[in-house]
């Protein structure tokens, strides 16, 4: 059950001919597929495209109608072994992924789908993570799609052509028997708009109309064929898909009256030229621009003839291409000194390198550009220094003065994560043993390297982290010590992992946090469920409904290894002891701690109308959460250097003697019970309470109250009388 | 490639007619979970439903996990059969006309970001605080300047509404993105009817609290909350008249104080009789008779003040009487409820997290006898197996008797173990207050009083480091105030080192 249910969003879907389709870019994609007559659909989740998985998720009933397969697949390279659909049959597939890590993840299959060249269109859909908003490394995608000889769309962001870029896609996939990659930016996929939909098409070949299975020996990738397959690339696909793209137009040009310069950009930032040249007054809001265009909707490969055509004439182009290194650029000014146009091609020498082409670097460029366009003066509204002025209106004393004031917000753990108990424990695990080096991995749990846990050293990639500590086990001064999600673990971890680990007598602990969702991608489902969880205070249910439940314990058993341990992560004495033990145990061999706890985002989802249900229904329900007295909290705010819960804030100090704030629980608290908890483990303060509400009270509940309340209410009129006296 | 061609004419005619025709762009910052999402979806609709074009984008990220997050929104009349316009997916450095924030650090994040141009832009935020993880960590007060980032507000932002939205939706029991929504439409900044804005809120879940946030939201900002910010005055301090005895006795001696102190001394006093006795809280007045002295020449008492008051907190020490006092205050119960919102009528259970150790146990014993105990390993080891973690249930009669009966105890404090060790550090610090040559040495060593909180080994790293400190003071009595802060700030860092004066010193960080 994911995070966000696209379940109303889904009718969409069923748009027919002329219908106005109105939503998010990811849904438009979605539509555009069923449009093309796709066969199969899989993919792995991960920002930006994690909500393109969630759609076909919660779609599977439309899919099934028209005989479309789908699988949320094991990993990006599952996702990408599945495009072999297309090899052989004339079978219509696409995949998605978070790029460049899920690239990575799938080179292998991908490299040799490219090799073996398609029959049916194979389209991969790149979420590219790059710039403000992502949170992977900076890479692009287009480098894997030049070393392929896989096509990359780029198209602008808007609906009408996010969605006929998908059609014609596929169509050049076919025309030129290659995959393609299609590339959507952050910003892209959560795009809205609108565009006028076509009917949905129903595959040629599904489980009621089956393929006839032809093997073609010369898409193999053995020898003598991949040399073959190499040559074909260059030979035939290549000039194929130059045709294609040149015929369909899938390139644009916007003319422009200063026919003596001109701007090549990519689709994906068309829009943000637009708006720069519309600031310079030289394009109007419909996009009519004085500035010709040269739109490349189609990143790779570059159209020889077009760019001839469009920088014939012209003294100057400006090339805009986000990140490094310039290939586009590079590109061009191949194809132009090959045909000897004597084009001066501007590009990264006067726009950064590095980083997202945002709407101020893009004007501060285009403005440099044309400042040094030589023949004829284009007149622009701002000259650079008022271009540059606009960065920002802030006086560099102000600036300084919001540095020091603005909190940073580093994402951080939800209010009641099973994962926080876990980090508090092998905090003061740490404080015992001495400082740690811990290999991380990826998932919510690494923004414990964060404030306030600091815990972990490194972060090699999804699932890698146990393979990550190999090189240094036998150079640290505890045993190694690596963290994994059930999501890492089942997507690399267990194979690159524990498998390797067991075969090499790795006898280091390995914990997984067993929380039973893909939890940092969006709460999809996994192999693995999580055991029904003890946080005694929330009203407690049945685990959620899989038939077939893959554990982890038993994966690991699987794979040789002989020393496991459950432990609830909630139970942060019982957590500790179990890390001692596997850190200090002479037992050979890896040791595992699964830490179980339900990720408590999704947790709450699934409790929060079963509870709204019960007290409905006048059922008994008892609902915790936790206080502070401010009386008694000195503001040292150690429960929070332990904890860092957003529900554990501060206020200021009711005390008039006292100036530092106090600890505070507000009431987004879930009452999961690691405050106390850590109260206890850590020996903290005495103003940790926790407070028990009873709903629809029984007979008996409400009997002991009355009683309690009258009993104290004489006892509370006793000491007012007393204080009274003692106060002025 | 296709070559959208236009004739000259309509070159010509869309450069006359609509090169001015500009978007309205506005950008919001939420915080994650804070229904930013819906907000956007909202405004689509409510741009929708007037006939305009609304494109909106968002940096999600990792926001769900209560990380900052941007929606981007442009608008765009549309007319007849015009061409969806071109709109951008960034917003830009003065090309914002209106900006949104959840929070008033955001707001401030804005303007830093540029995203505030005084010539167009309209800054709508709530101005209350969500504390970053950096703020609520600090071992003293770490909370950033609210104030400073509000004047900024009123001084970059074309116009700046703001009041405090999160109230009003916990009053109204809804999400601060119906509160937004109101501050935006009650602004005027949108060119939409409010009708339109609040039919749009009256469907749904949640429709009536939605509504009545909405509402109240839309007319603060409508009747301003707009330009610059001026702080609430406070309402200088007077003494009550006596109710009692006690009070009789001791009103007039706090009003011949100086003016200044009478505060900080009534609620000294006070709190030292409810601790103790009136003979303790004379003790006190007598310390601070010697450091009013001391500030003779001068007007503000500066000294007194702080010294007085850290005086007041140290000597209120929170051991197990004072804590099972406090645990059993006639107002706990009520303030309890009404934090949790609950009535009386609803069955409610307390149970509070202890961690008793032999120290606090030592700390309430006679002096010999506790020093005994800490000495003898075998009875350490016996009480410790007794104590431990504990979860009491103070809402049980049973524990009601027990605490009061601790708290009983206090009767006795006086000859106790601990009285006797706090009162040591006590004298050691004050005398070092009051020796110190230079007024401004004095307020450093005052403001070391400050270091000393907490429980079990919070309340021994803060208490022992101050004493690392008063012992390095009488080694070198001339170092000055710059240094003592020094020491201080050092000293607050819990995970610095801390062994030595050298060490700290080092860990220090330069002033």
């Amino acid at each position: 059950m994911a995070e966000r249910s696209f379940r109303e969003e889904v009718k969409k879907l069923r748009a027919g001919d002329g219908d106005v389709f109105k939503g998010e870019g990811i849904l438009a994609i979605t539509k555009a597929l069923l449009q093309s007559g796709v066969s199969y659909v899989g993919g792995y989740q991960g920002s930006p495209i994690s909500h393109l998985m969630d759609v076909l998720n919660d779609a599977q009933d439309i899919l099934g109608e028209l005989g479309v397969h789908f699988e949320a697949n094991g990993s990006e390279a599952t996702a990408a072994a599945m495009l072999s659909a297309s090899i052989n049959y004339p079978l219509r597939g696409a995949v998605t992924w978070k790029s460049t890590v899920g690239t990575n993840v799938a080179s292998d299959a991908l490299s040799n789908l490219a090799s073996s060249g398609v029959t049916g269109g194979a389209m991969v859909i790149v979420g590219e993570d790059y710039g403000e908003g992502s949170s992977i490394m900076q890479e692009r995608s287009y480098a894997f799609a030049m070393k392929a000889q896989m096509w990359l769309l780029d198209p602008r962001p808007n609906l009408p052509s996010i969605v006929d870029m998908v059609e014609k896609g596929f169509e050049l996939s076919e025309a030129s028997s290659t995959p393609i990659f299609y590339m959507m930016r952050i910003r892209g996929c959560h795009v809205t708009g609108e565009f006028v939909a076509r009917d949905n098409v129903a595959p040629a070949h599904h489980n009621q109309a089956p393929v006839t299975p032809n093997r073609e020996p010369e898409k193999i990738i053995l020898p003598p064929f991949v040399y073959e397959q190499e040559r074909e690339k260059i030979g035939e696909r290549l000039p194929a898909a130059i045709h294609f793209v040149e015929e369909h137009a899938l390139n644009e040009v916007f003319p422009g009256r200063y026919d003596s310069v001109g701007i090549i950009t990519c689709g994906g930032s068309y829009n943000t030229v637009i708006r720069a040249l519309q600031r310079q007054g030289l394009a109007d809001v419909y996009g009519d621009t004085d500035i010709p265009i040269y739109c490349l909707n189609v990143a790779y490969p570059l159209i020889p003839n077009e760019l001839v055509r469009f920088c014939a004439g012209k003294e100057q182009v400006l090339v805009l291409e986000e990140g490094q290194p310039e290939y586009i650029e590079q590109g061009i000014q191949t194809v132009l000194r090959r045909q000897d146009v004597q084009t001066r091609v501007y590009g990264k020498d006067i726009m950064p390198m590095a980083g997202e082409y945002t709407g101020q670097v893009m004007l501060e460029g285009i403005t440099r550009f044309l400042g040094a366009a030589s023949r004829t003066a284009i007149p622009m509204k701002l000259p650079l220094e008022a271009v540059l002025a606009t960065e920002t209106p802030v006086s560099d004393e102000d600036i300084a003065r919001l540095m020091t004031e603005l909190p940073p917000r580093p994402a951080g753990l939800c209010t009641g994560c099973p994962e926080r108990p876990l980090f508090s424990a092998i905090k003061q695990l740490q404080e015992e043993m001495g400082p740690f080096h811990i290999s991380s991995d990826i998932g919510c749990h690494s923004f414990a390297t964060a404030a306030p846990f600091n815990l972990g050293n490194t972060i090699m990639g999804y699932g890698l982290s146990l393979a990550s500590s190999s090189g240094m086990r036998h150079a640290l001064p505890h045993k190694a010590i690596s963290i994994m999600g059930d999501g890492g673990f089942w997507h690399n971890g267990l194979t690159s992992g524990v498998t390797s680990a067991v075969f090499n007598e790795h006898d280091g602990l390995l914990i997984v946090i067993d929380n039973g969702y893909s939890a940092a991608t969006g709460g999809q489902d996994i192999p693995s469920l999580v055991e029904p969880n003890l946080i005694a205070t929330t009203l407690d249910t049945d685990q959620p409904k899989r038939d077939s439940w893959q554990t982890i314990e038993d994966a690991c058993r699987g794979a040789g290894v002989k020393w496991i341990r459950t432990v609830s992560t909630y139970n942060i004495a019982a957590m500790k002891e179990t890390l001692r033990t596997a850190l200090t145990s002479d037992a050979p061999g890896l040791k595992v701690v699964v830490a179980e706890g339900e990720c408590m985002l999704n947790r709450q989802r699934r409790v929060k109308p079963m509870i709204r249900q019960a007290v409905a229904e006048g059922r008994r329900v008892k609902r915790a959460r936790f206080y502070i007295d401010p009386e008694t909290c000195t503001g040292d705010h150690g429960c929070i250097r332990l904890s860092g819960c957003p529900s554990l804030t501060i206020r200021d100090n009711p005390d008039p003697l006292r100036s530092d704030p106090v600890s505070y629980v507000d009431n987004s608290c879930v009452g999961c019970g690691v405050c106390g908890t850590n109260a206890h483990s850590a020996v903290l303060c005495p103003s940790f309470s926790r407070i028990d509400l009873i709903d629809n009270p029984s007979p008996w509940d409400r009997l002991m109250n009355s009683a309690r309340v009258r009993v104290r209410e004489w006892l509370r009129a006793r000491d007012q009388k007393h204080r009274l006296q003692r106060q002025f | 490639m296709v070559t959208r061609t236009r004739p000259e004419a309509q070159i010509a005619a869309t450069i006359l007619m609509s090169r001015d025709d500009q978007t309205i762009n506005m950008v919001i910052a939420a915080l994650g979970g804070e229904g930013g999402g819906v907000l956007t979806n909202w405004l689509i609709a409510v741009a929708e439903q007037s006939g305009w074009w609304c494109q909106s984008t968002s940096l999600a990220g990792v926001a769900q996990r209560t990380g900052a997050t941007i929606y981007y929104l442009e608008f765009m009349p549309r007319e007849g059969d015009q061409r969806p316009p071109v709109m951008s997916l960034f917003p830009a450095q003065g090309d914002i006309d209106i900006a949104v924030a959840s929070e008033i650090a955001e707001a401030g994040r804005m303007i830093s970001r540029g995203f505030i141009s005084p010539d167009k832009s309209t800054l709508i935020t709530s101005d209350h605080r969500v504390f970053g993880i950096t703020e609520k960590s600090a071992t003293g007060d770490g909370t950033v300047d609210r104030d400073l980032i509000l004047e900024m507000g009123g001084r970059y932002a074309k116009a700046f509404i703001h009041f405090d939205m999160s109230e009003i939706v916990q009053r109204h029991g809804t999400v601060i993105s119906a509160a937004l929504l109101g501050a935006i439409a009650g602004s005027g900044a949108l060119p939409f009817a409010p009708d339109c804005f609040r039919d749009l809120i009256s469907e749904g879940a949640a429709a009536r609290a939605n509504l009545a946030a909405f509402d109240e939201s839309f007319q603060r900002a409508e009747s301003g909350g707009v330009g610059a910010y001026e702080p609430a005055a406070q309402a200088p301090f007077v003494l009550p008249a006596a109710t009692t005895p006690v009070g009789e006795r001791w009103l007039p001696r706090l009003a011949d104080l100086p003016h200044p102190l009478q505060e900080m001394a009534y609620h000294s006093v006070n709190r030292l009789i409810d601790y103790q006795d009136e003979a303790y809280a004379e003790q006190w007045l007598a310390c601070l008779a010697s450091l009013i002295d001391r500030d003779q020449d001068r007007t503000d008492y500066a000294l007194s003040y702080e010294a007085g008051r850290h005086l007041a907190l140290w000597m209120a020490y929170e051991d197990i009487p004072r804590v099972a006092q406090l645990k059993v205050r006639p107002t706990r119960e009520d303030q309890i409820r009404s934090e949790v919102k609950a009535d009386a009528a609803q069955p409610m259970t307390v149970a509070e997290f202890f961690h008793p150790r032999v120290e606090e146990i030592a700390a309430l014993l006679p002096r010999r006898l506790g020093s005994a105990l800490l000495r003898s390993n075998t009875a350490r080891r016996a009480l410790g197996r007794v104590l431990g973690p504990r979860t009491l249930r103070t809402d049980r009669i049973s524990m009601q008797l027990v605490f009061r009966g601790l708290s009983g105890l206090r009767r006795f404090r006086r000859s106790t173990l601990g009285y006797a060790h706090e009162h040591q550090m006590i004298e050691r610090w004050f005398e070092g207050v009051l020796t110190a040559d230079e007024h401004a040495q004095a307020m450093a060593i005052a403001a070391l009083g400050g270091m000393v909180k907490g429980y079990g080994d919070t309340r021994y790293r803060t208490t022992s480091r101050l004493v690392v400190i008063l012992d390095y003071l009488d080694t070198a009595p001339d170092v000055n105030a710059e240094k003592i802060a020094e020491l201080h700030s050092a000293a607050m860092t819990p995970d610095a080192p801390f062994g030595s004066v050298e060490g700290v010193v080092a860990a220090a960080p330069a002033v």
